[in-house]
């Protein structure tokens, strides 16, 4: 028993931080969207005009939930619990594998496993500590809603349902470790079951049945297949039905009885499943720096990619819906014409509102692109390349040219989706072309942040992996919510963002073309001055 | 810069040609006034205590580092104006290896392989790469993050020798190996001097050296403090010998041929002897019936604490010790 409560405390103790961040992060998630629902659609028939359009929707179904009416708590309950049970999920996961894989993968396990705490133990502390974090997880979300002015009882279903979804993800976890070899590859496969698991439910929100009042909606079979689906079933607020979330109970159980099989028969540091081995010989193609690079950012461009294709999704879909809405409510309108400048329709600018999102995934894909670069200098990778005949120019040339490719899949990947949605949903044909000019006018911003992080790169090599997310930040708030929340003008204009035109006839593409020249002019004096650079790893 | 050039400079074109050299990160002299010559065909020792300025001074010669003062030439070329053409002719090995996480040992090795240009003939390359990953006992199907630090090493030791360059550079490249791998490494060395190749082989190790190079040049605090032939530094590799005191009178230690440097304190004798004198040494030892024998090869520390050990206290010390003498 000491030694159950010597791993307990260990645990506890190493995660603190980082506990704590998750839960208060996903408790003022739950915190802040209550109060936005109560400030945003105070009354009942804005929500009921809402739940409509959603309904009516299939993207927003997949990314929300169904609705159970219009009241004010099950509207926020339909808005944000998935959510709140995605991160319960990763949260869990992740914990899971830190304490089990990973520990066995460094050696430290057989340290721990060499003491009377033998085999299990630390198995029956991970999921001791794992359940423990997920029901102060339940408590702080309960917690969070009371506060927000929500209906008690429901609070306490909805972070019942959070927490019930967590410890099914917890199990998945542990089982994960099982399984594979790596803790990164435990990470990767109970993460996808967790991604898998969002995905089924919103594709069977998504196919659901409308209620006869169309502010209903029941889901279809295949958000029964979904942990994160039978959470949502519980139907806080409204049904407060806690029996779907024994399903997620029995699945742990299930899952942990596999995991005490395994665990209990298996050699320390073993797998069910072999490691995965790499190529004994690279393909041919894998012979230069660019290719490099692209084998290095492969991974992540394709999630910037899916981002923008999801985001061009909404872009081609919602338009004619959320039209509707800004025509009725002025105040929608005006919120919409303050994020992007200039005028046009508000088609175009619906549009255009969606693209500069992709845009803003285009630059932070540009940002990563620098950032893998300054990685690979002081991991002293780059030290391999550069001591071979690649010259530092070539190297950073490459480097920026796979920038370049990145920001144009990433744009080009949401108004591909957008085009074929909105044909999908059956719009003008004609209005494709919006998708591919807004995507181009999205071009110039994100080339002025892979100018200037490469600037950034080669003459403060040390701010670069900082300055790089914080400088996207800061243009994304001063481009974007500057105008809502009264930053002067000057200030909004230093954000790139400020400047990309809106397409529409008659627009103003001047700032596009300063754009261009000042993102062509920083690029040209980073690849001179890099002639100049010496290697720095620190 | 004393004498060294005098007693450096050997017959052949020098590959390497350092006069002078400076760097400076900050206020910090990493290298001070360095100088280094490695002739065509040599293999050369480049031998100092951790954080003498090695790997900077490769780093300088590779071209990852511009120099702050001084001249430096790799064949006949600024390293930092040339460093790609110069690169052509080169293989380098880090001393602390980091690989591509997500990269195999395998891939690694052909891209570092391709990058150089010696792929060409791909029957000749895969028969090497082949070879050397077997000779090594490398596993080139794990992947970068898998690897011990003995296994990068390795990784890119086989993409060294895979293609065939007329200068290696090598820093401190058995660190993290085991004996049967040192030997490995040791025949390789051999094999490419032999086909005329020139190496550069930095080192904490001074047996390591001892063994395998014609030339050594000895580096402390950014500067050259020795260099030349083993032969000419025979002074600096004799062997350290001890055994306790007791029992034993001056008479009796006054008879051990070829004893150097002989002193008497912590009820311990120690001396030291050349090299290929130990075995007349020993029989006499054992006539004298000494206790608790320690024989040992000079180490690069205890070799600094004897021959540089004034300097070794800085300027401060030296003063120090001038104004005493007065």
């Amino acid at each position: 028993m000491s030694t159950l409560s010597a791993l307990l405390r260990q645990r506890a103790r190493r995660d603190r931080w980082q506990l704590i961040i998750w839960i208060a992060g996903t408790g003022l998630l739950a915190l802040v969207s209550a109060s936005a629902v109560a400030q945003t659609y105070g009354d009942y028939a804005g929500r009921v005009s809402i739940l409509r359009l959603a309904i009516a929707n299939p993207a927003i179904l997949m990314l929300r939930g169904t609705p159970r009416g219009a009241g004010l708590d099950a509207f926020v309950f339909f808005e944000i619990f998935t959510f709140l049970a995605l991160l319960a999920g990763l949260m869990s996961t992740f914990l899971a594998v830190r304490h089990s894989r990973a520990e066995e993968e460094s050696g430290r396990a057989e340290m721990v496993s060499a003491t009377p705490a033998a085999r299990l133990t630390p198995t029956v502390a991970t999921l001791i500590h794992g359940v423990l974090a997920n029901v102060l997880l339940g408590i702080v979300v309960a917690l969070a809603f009371i506060v927000g002015n929500l209906e008690p009882y429901g609070s306490f279903v909805t972070g019942a349902a959070v927490a019930a979804t967590g410890v099914a993800f917890l199990a998945v976890g542990l089982l994960a470790a099982q399984f594979m070899r790596t803790s990164r590859g435990a990470n990767g496969t109970a993460a996808a079951v967790v991604g898998i698991a969002y995905v089924l439910r919103g594709l069977g929100d998504a196919l659901g049945t409308a209620g006869a009042d169309g502010i209903q909606m029941s889901p279809a079979w295949p958000s029964w297949l979904s942990p994160i689906g039978w959470g949502q079933q519980s139907a806080a607020y409204t049904a407060n039905n806690a029996a779907p979330m024994l399903l997620n109970i029995v699945l742990a159980a299930v899952c942990l009885l596999a995991v005490f099989g395994l665990q209990a028969h298996r050699d320390s540091g073993a797998s069910l499943l072999a490691g995965t081995t790499g190529r004994i010989n690279a393909r041919s193609v894998l012979s230069g720096p660019l290719a490099l690079g692209w084998r290095l950012q492969l991974p992540s461009i394709i999630g910037w990619c899916l981002g923008g294709a999801f985001t061009g999704l909404f872009a081609g879909t919602l338009s004619k819906l959320v039209e509707q809405a800004a025509s009725a409510n002025p105040t929608v309108s005006a919120v919409l014409h303050d994020m992007v400048q200039g005028g046009g329709s508000m088609d175009q600018i619906l549009i255009s509102v969606m693209f500069s999102l992709i845009g803003i995934l285009a630059a932070a894909c540009a940002a990563q692109t620098i950032i893998r670069m300054r990685q690979e200098e002081t991991a002293g990778t780059a030290e391999l390349i550069l001591a071979s005949p690649v010259s530092r120019t070539r190297w950073f040339r490459d480097y920026l040219l796979l920038g370049l490719s990145a920001i144009v899949l990433v744009l080009l990947s949401g108004a591909v989706v957008s085009g074929l949605s909105a044909l999908a949903v059956g719009s003008d044909p004609a209005g494709i072309g919006d998708s591919f000019t807004a995507a181009a006018a999205q071009l110039p911003a994100a080339l002025v942040y892979l100018g200037v992080l490469a600037l950034l790169f080669v003459v403060l090599p040390r701010l670069t992996i900082s300055l790089a997310w914080s400088s996207i930040g800061i243009g994304v708030f001063l481009g974007f919510f500057g105008g809502l929340i009264g930053v002067p003008q000057w200030a909004r204009d230093i954000s790139p963002f400020t400047h990309t035109p809106v397409p529409s006839s008659g627009a103003d593409y001047s700032g596009a073309v300063w754009m261009l020249v000042v993102a062509v002019a920083v690029t040209a004096c980073a690849v001179v001055a890099m002639r100049r650079r010496e290697f720095q790893t620190t | 810069m004393s004498g060294v050039n005098e007693a450096g400079t050997t017959s052949g074109d020098l590959i390497i040609d350092v006069r002078g050299l400076g760097k400076r990160f900050g206020r910090v002299r990493a290298l001070d006034g360095l100088d280094l010559s490695v002739s065509a065909g040599e293999v050369h020792g480049f031998l100092g205590p951790n954080g003498a300025g090695k790997s900077t001074t490769l780093r300088v010669l590779l071209g990852l580092a511009r120099a702050s003062f001084g001249s430096v030439t790799v064949f006949g070329q600024d390293p930092w104006k040339d460093a790609a053409k110069l690169h052509r002719r080169l293989a380098y090995v880090p001393g602390d290896v980091s690989l591509w996480p997500n990269l195999s040992g395998g891939e690694a090795i052909d891209l570092i392989s391709r990058l150089r240009g010696g792929t060409a003939d791909r029957a000749a390359y895969a028969r090497a790469k082949d070879r050397l990953t077997r000779t090594f006992a490398l596993d080139p199907g794990k992947k970068g993050r898998t690897y011990s630090k003995g296994n990068r090493q390795k990784v890119a030791l086989v993409a060294a020798f895979a293609t065939p360059a007329e200068l290696y550079i090598l820093d401190e490249p058995s660190s993290g190996l085991d004996p049967l791998m040192e030997a490995v490494f040791g025949q390789e060395i051999q094999r490419v001097s032999a086909a005329g190749a020139t190496v550069l082989l930095s080192s904490h190790i001074l047996s390591e050296v001892e063994h395998l190079c014609s030339r050594v040049s000895i580096i402390r605090a950014g500067k050259t403090v020795e260099t030349g032939t083993l032969a000419q530094m025979r002074h600096l590799t004799r062997t350290g010998i001890s055994f306790a005191a007791e029992g034993l009178g001056q008479e009796q230690l006054g008879r051990i041929p070829g004893a150097h440097e002989l002193t008497v304190s912590g009820g311990r004798v120690s001396f030291t002897t050349d090299t290929d004198e130990v075995s007349a040494v020993l029989p006499m030892l054992a006539a004298l019936k000494v206790q608790g024998l320690t024989v040992q090869p000079p180490s690069l520390e205890e070799l600094f604490l004897r021959h540089y050990g004034d300097e070794a206290e800085g300027p401060k010390g030296r003063r120090a010790a001038e104004a005493a003498a007065r």
